[in-house]
């Protein structure tokens, strides 16, 4: 009983590389063959993501990377394919798409896999549900003549409402053709008024037919087909948005058919659906059918489903004992980083540690164990161990701002400047040119080496305490080495931190624009000398070995005991002792999250009296831990600053308020400001942000009005008082985590989701241990799962218990339907919380 | 710079090969031995280098043109961009270090992935074999591995006197050259007649 009581979170996020094509058609026409090729990425029909556009290629490599927390429910995940065929002034012709079933997602985890491109026709491309009613009835007549009563049954179709239809080209004008068929292929339709500019029609018509088409009975009524149509007065046709089939034959079908439910509209039926399998089963290789060439993908997909923090209190204790016990190579984060992936393990072990506080000692001991273990110090932490992948974690968590205040300017220049800084002789046309580019790409080095050995006192105080950490342990293990010093942290804060930021500034969200060719061979470039420069003062030789002969003229000039000193005394600092972690407090302002939102509107206390679409405009808005300010683009002079404590409440915007999607408010004193993020994803990350921090204000709003206040009155409560109070509690959020991104349940159960992905794995590894302790650890872990797990378990049969087939969350008409069935539950692990079971249900 | 034997012609086929494996396990010791013919003790963690030199296998030449790779999986998303380039491939692991050894598959499988393909040209390399001492993975568990990939096996050490360091490049250029010539791969095609026409003859 108590599960049904729990709020229970689905969290699930979606890492998608595009990869690359091949194989895809030549063009017909136009002087070459060869195409330009870029891919989009949807949500249903909803583009979230697009590659930048590779020139003149038949099979193109985009290696773009794109992860999100899935903000809404999705039945595909779409990439289509496109050509921008620029030479005939023509639109973008897609090529074909990938489309993927939710469900199928996780099957393709972690590997690349080939998808063949299919064709995209306009029937296909469909989403959203409709909300149908059908009844039979029995209609008693009296006939007027020959006063005697006739008996007609009628069918009845109301079509209530739609939902999340499809945009064509930005518009959404729909209306729907309710079609009967009888038995002698007769056909009857009707259709319904056209609703303006909507995706969530509201159409509350209902429609008759006879239940026979003629008076003798002979043919009834067999098939009923509502479809929805985009309504586009003076084009030639209408565009199709999706249809839904019931088969009405006989008493049967009649009787069985539902009276009112949703269902999901579905590609027309003429056609040939979707294919379910539209790519390698996982494990495969080739594509079979490949006409329109093929795609290659990585995709990361987990779905958890997060329960209240009670839930996770076990487990939560369980793994922080690592911290302080003895040896950890009997401790249960010892224990999972060797049985599951590291990369997948690290991520959630960090956040948690980081959020009790405990990241420190616990990188200490593991850190520590794997020291002792090696036997040559130039190799220390340079493998891919769990440590290091920790460690990399943590970086990036911790030191994520301190990066981007580092780097930021001088990429920012290099971004801008676009100077030429190729030094091998076998990569320039002219070697004349050689002296000029060394003399740019010396002037880029110097930059970047002065601002990170001059940043040494913004480096977060956690940083610094784990580099001590580090250092302490190395140099009480090699005490006659006295590089070791330098190199246990050089190995991290560069070869992990600043090398890899500066090669793929993109993956360290330092930049969101494309990264042309030539400066990307800048930043190789320039990485590279970095990363060796961080290594200078850990070399034993005065003169390092220069590897690549045409980097020798670059490795003498930076190879000076200038350089050496100011990079010392940079490794000295960040791991120096800071007792007290908390005092280094930053005080200026680090930006949180900027980027382009399209559209605004200032609607203040008095004065206008309408507003439409004219009054948005496009701004660049930054979000600093000041304040939130917009400007005209990015770079401009702010034209507005809201200090955060004037964020009064941040919510979402009803639809219906201006007929814009993706809209959210941001109530200030005295007025409001209407955004419209420029989709879904965007939208989420704003308001997730901006509530998080704005949290603990003061005078935050207890209550709000989801829709705008427009001719006089506010839409949702229709009160004509414009500084009525709200109508509406304000979204409750957690306020016992002070760290910003931190969410302690949702890494506890991913952790959890792991440990029961790997159960068999921990279990055939307890009968061959001989180590007591690890045993016993082990044993604990398979517990603590079994009893979340169980958990689980009655979540699962509540939701199967009040999941209604045809309901608005179950709408009829896909495979799997329930949402229980995408739990992915272990049936072992079922099995094995069975006799508990009986005792709660 | 090795002593030619004869000068090398013009529009010699180029044979791309690129050394991966994890951090630490030698990839640019191997490769600085086979073309400076020095053993380099201080470690300087590699981001991308690559090499180029004229050699001579089996009487025939062509130009290598070698990348060596960054083992730290921090660089892993650069690592797709060169699977897709290379002709030949090989993946190194320390034979004092388990872990290396254990990720030698996640190499392989997604070479294959990157290349669509059910077989690559590839030789496991294990180096080190000089720290007897130290030695951790076995000849035994290297050519269970090599066997289980379906590719063959080299021990190696980079450390003077060199061991198979020559051996492991020239014969990675010849199991390029002797891989079946597949329809898909047109412009490998070209690249490689050269040679294929000669072993043929």
């Amino acid at each position: 009983m108590a599960a049904e009581t729990y709020k229970v979170r689905l969290v699930e996020r979606l890492k998608i590389k595009i990869g690359e094509a091949k194989n895809l058609p030549t063009r017909s026409h136009g002087s070459s063959t060869q195409r330009d090729v870029y891919c989009t990425l949807s949500l249903d029909q909803e583009e979230i993501f697009r590659t930048s556009t590779v020139h003149q290629s038949l099979s193109p490599f985009f290696g773009e990377e794109f992860q999100f927390d899935v903000p809404r429910d999705f039945r595909f995940i779409s990439i289509y394919v496109f050509d921008r065929d620029r030479q005939n002034n023509k639109q973008d012709k897609v090529l074909g798409k990938v489309a993927i079933r939710r469900e199928h997602l996780a099957s393709y985890n972690n590997k690349d896999h080939w998808f063949s491109i299919k064709a995209v026709d306009a029937d296909s491309e469909v989403q959203g549900k409709a909300n149908i009613e059908i009844r039979f009835e029995h209609i008693f007549a009296r006939n007027k003549n020959l006063s005697f009563s006739t008996n007609t049954k009628k069918l009845f179709v109301k079509v209530s409402e739609c939902l999340d239809l499809t945009l064509k080209n930005g518009a959404c004008d729909p209306y729907a053709l309710v079609c009967v068929t009888y038995t002698n292929g007769k056909r009857l339709s009707k259709r319904t008024k056209v609703r303006k500019k909507t995706t969530n029609p509201q159409f509350e018509e209902e429609f008759s037919f006879n239940s026979c088409e003629d008076s003798d009975g002979d043919s009834e009524v067999c098939e009923l087909l509502v479809s929805i149509w985009h309504d586009t007065p003076g084009m030639s046709d209408d565009v199709f948005l999706g249809e839904v089939k019931v088969q009405l034959r006989g008493h049967q079908q009649q009787n069985a058919a539902h009276r009112k439910a949703w269902y999901f509209l579905q590609p027309r039926s003429s056609k040939n659906r979707p294919s379910l399998t539209n790519s390698t089963p996982p494990g495969t290789r080739l594509s079979s059918d490949n006409s329109l060439g093929s795609l290659r993908l990585q995709i990361q997909y987990t779905e958890d489903r997060v329960f209240p923090a009670a839930v996770y209190d076990q487990l939560r204790n369980l793994l922080l004992q690592s911290a302080h016990m003895q040896p950890i190579t009997a401790t249960p984060v010892y224990i999972l980083g060797e049985i599951i992936n590291k990369v997948e393990i690290a991520q959630p072990l960090v956040r948690i540690f980081l959020d009790c506080g405990k990241v420190v000692p616990v990188i200490k001991s593991l850190a520590a164990v794997e020291i002792s273990s090696v036997t040559d110090p130039t190799t220390i932490f340079r493998g891919n161990t769990l440590v290091s992948k920790m460690m990399d974690e943590a970086m990036r968590l911790i030191g994520l701002q301190y990066l981007h205040k580092t780097l930021r300017p001088t990429l920012e220049l290099i971004f801008s400047e676009k100077k030429p800084c190729e030094i091998d002789p076998t990569r320039v046309k002219d070697p004349n040119t050689i002296q000029t580019n060394l003399s740019n790409l010396k002037f880029y080095i110097q930059k970047i080496f002065d601002d990170i050995t001059q940043s040494a006192v913004h480096c977060p105080a956690l940083m610094c305490q784990v580099f001590h950490n580090l250092k302490e342990c190395a140099i009480t293990y090699f005490p006659n080495n006295k590089e070791v010093r330098y190199s246990v942290i050089s190995g991290f804060i560069f070869l992990r931190f600043f090398a890899p930021a500066i090669l793929g500034p993109r993956l360290f969200d330092l930049t969101t624009q494309a990264i042309d060719c030539q400066t990307n061979r800048t930043l190789t470039l320039i990485s590279k000398t970095i990363q060796s420069l961080g290594n200078l003062v850990s070399c034993r030789s005065t003169q390092p070995m220069c590897k690549e002969e045409y980097m020798d003229c670059l490795y003498k000039a930076f190879c000076t005991d200038t350089h050496k000193t100011a990079m010392r005394k940079f490794l000295e600092i960040i791991s120096a002792n800071t007792s007290s972690p908390q005092t280094i407090v930053n005080d200026k302002p680090v930006t949180l999250k900027e980027g382009e939102i399209k559209r605004l509107m200032i609607k203040r206390a008095q004065g206008r009296k309408r507003f439409g679409r004219k009054n948005f405009k496009q701004r660049y808005f930054k979000l600093t831990t000041h304040n939130l300010s917009y400007s005209k683009s990015r770079g401009k002079e702010a034209l507005c600053e809201i200090p955060l404590s004037n964020i009064l409440a941040v919510e979402r915007l009803a639809e219906t308020s201006f007929k814009m999607k993706n809209m959210f408010q941001i109530v200030q004193p005295e007025r409001a400001l209407y955004v419209q993020a420029a989709n879904c994803v965007e939208e989420k990350e704003w308001v997730d942000l901006l509530t998080k921090i704005c949290q603990t204000n003061a005078n935050r709003l207890e209550k709000y009005h989801p829709s705008a206040f427009i001719n006089g009155e506010w839409m949702c409560c229709k009160s004509p008082n414009e500084l009525a109070p709200g109508c509406s509690q304000v979204s409750q959020t957690d306020s016992n985590n002070y760290h910003m991104t931190l969410d302690p349940e949702r890494d506890l159960q991913r952790v959890h989701s792991l440990i029961i992905a790997h159960i068999q794995h921990l279990e055939a590894y307890i009968p061959v241990l001989q180590d007591h302790a690890v045993c016993d650890v082990m044993k604990q872990l398979i517990d603590v799962a079994f009893n979340i797990e169980y958990q689980h378990r009655i979540y699962k049969r509540t939701l199967d218990r009040n999941t209604k087939y045809g309901s608005l969350e179950a709408p009829i008409g896909d495979d799997n339907y329930l949402l229980a069935s995408r739990m992915n539950l272990d049936k072992q692990v079922l099995l094995r919380c069975a006799p508990t079971d009986s005792s709660v249900s | 710079m090795r002593a030619m034997t004869k000068p090398p012609t013009d529009n010699l086929p180029t044979v791309k090969l690129v050394v991966v494996g994890d951090g630490g396990v030698g990839k640019s010791a191997i490769t600085i031995q086979f073309f400076q013919k020095l053993f380099v003790t201080d470690y300087d963690p590699t981001i991308e280098d690559s090499y180029m030199q004229h050699v001579e296998v089996d009487g025939q030449w062509c130009m290598l043109d070698v990348l060596d790779t960054a083992g730290q999986e921090e660089f892993s998303a650069m690592r797709e961009q060169y699977m897709r380039k290379g002709d030949g491939f090989l993946l190194v692991y320390s034979v004092t270090d388990k872990n290396s050894y254990e990720n030698i598959t996640h190499f392989h499988t997604q070479i294959l992935r990157v290349k669509d393909r059910d077989t690559y040209p590839m030789l496991l390399v294990a180096n080190k074999v000089d720290l007897v001492h130290l030695r951790k993975v076995t000849e035994e568990q290297g050519r269970e591995l090599a066997h289980k990939l379906g590719i063959p096996y080299i021990e190696t050490s980079a450390k003077d006197p060199p061991l198979n360091i020559d051996a492991t490049f020239h014969e990675v250029v010849r199991i390029i050259r002797n891989q079946p010539q597949n329809d898909s791969d047109k412009n490998k095609k070209n690249k490689m007649q050269g040679c294929a026409k000669c072993i043929l003859i």
